[in-house]
């Protein structure tokens, strides 16, 4: 196998990601990572499909792309938002990078992009031409079957 | 009394207690806010939340806790956590939040500790 794909789109509201933390869930059962590993693959897709809808969506219609592809070294994970401009709660990578800089453990907000830090094995923020946001996240399969 | 399907709130004494049957992803955490901020109107002071239905919790339902926790202790009271498994405790500590939120092992040594 040189790489699998798999696409979902789904509206901006959070009432949806519950769904694709339990399928990637699977995913990952299914490509053999173990329980610990596959609970940090959900942790991290819930944190960034969250901030997607949460700071860079401008409605419900605006929707966020989720792209999972099955490398046969490592899993990828895509999210794309197209971005909250002139909302209150839109968040560029930059001010993300900001947000995470003034984190701390008693603040209310602001642990996402540090979990995903801690979390994965690689990841990157970067802008999208649609005005939003790509956050690819990576985890490395190293026992993983198939 | 407030509460969902997926958590109820019981009460022992003057604590109310909270048992999530649910994982908490940013959908599931606005109904915790919910609730709790319902509980707080209602001048309740001592919470405990028992997670041992719970295998997943994010960031947003961590931020939460914390943000409930300090408001309370603002009048007085306190929220205290108990039955968190590994993934919750996990998250917990990586985020720091093990330390500003009183986190024990059961329900019953949480109670005690008001």
């Amino acid at each position: 196998m040189e790489k699998d794909y798999i696409e979902f789109k789904l509206p901006s509201n959070v009432c949806y990601i519950e769904s694709v933390r339990v399928f990637i869930g699977k995913l990952s059962e299914t490509l053999g990572f173990p329980k610990k590993r596959t609970a940090d693959i959900q942790l991290a897709l819930d944190e960034i499909c969250s901030n997607a809808v949460n700071h860079g969506s401008m409605s419900t219609e605006s929707g966020i792309k989720i792209q999972i592809t099955v490398h046969k070294r490592f899993l990828e994970l895509m999210v794309s938002d197209t971005g909250g401009k002139n909302t209150k709660n839109w968040f560029t990578p930059e001010k993300l990078a900001e947000i995470q800089a003034r984190r701390t453990p008693e603040g209310e907000g602001g642990h996402g992009l540090y979990l995903i830090e801690c979390l994965t094995d690689g990841h990157k923020l970067q802008a999208n031409k649609y005005g939003g946001t790509d956050v690819t996240i990576l985890f490395n399969r190293t026992n993983e079957v198939g | 009394m407030a509460g969902t399907d997926l958590m109820t709130v019981r009460e022992n004494a003057d604590i109310k207690i909270i048992d999530v049957m649910t994982d908490l992803s940013s959908y599931a955490a606005l109904d915790l806010r919910k609730i709790l901020e319902d509980l707080l109107l209602e001048k309740v002071d001592k919470v405990v939340v028992n997670f041992s239905e719970v295998n997943h919790i994010n960031s947003t339902a961590v931020g939460t806790l914390v943000g409930i926790a300090k408001r309370l202790r603002q009048n007085g009271g306190d929220l205290k956590l108990c039955h968190l498994g590994p993934p919750l405790t996990r998250t917990f500590n990586l985020i720091g939040a093990s330390s500003v939120v009183e986190i024990y092992e059961t329900e019953k040594s949480a109670l005690a500790a008001f």
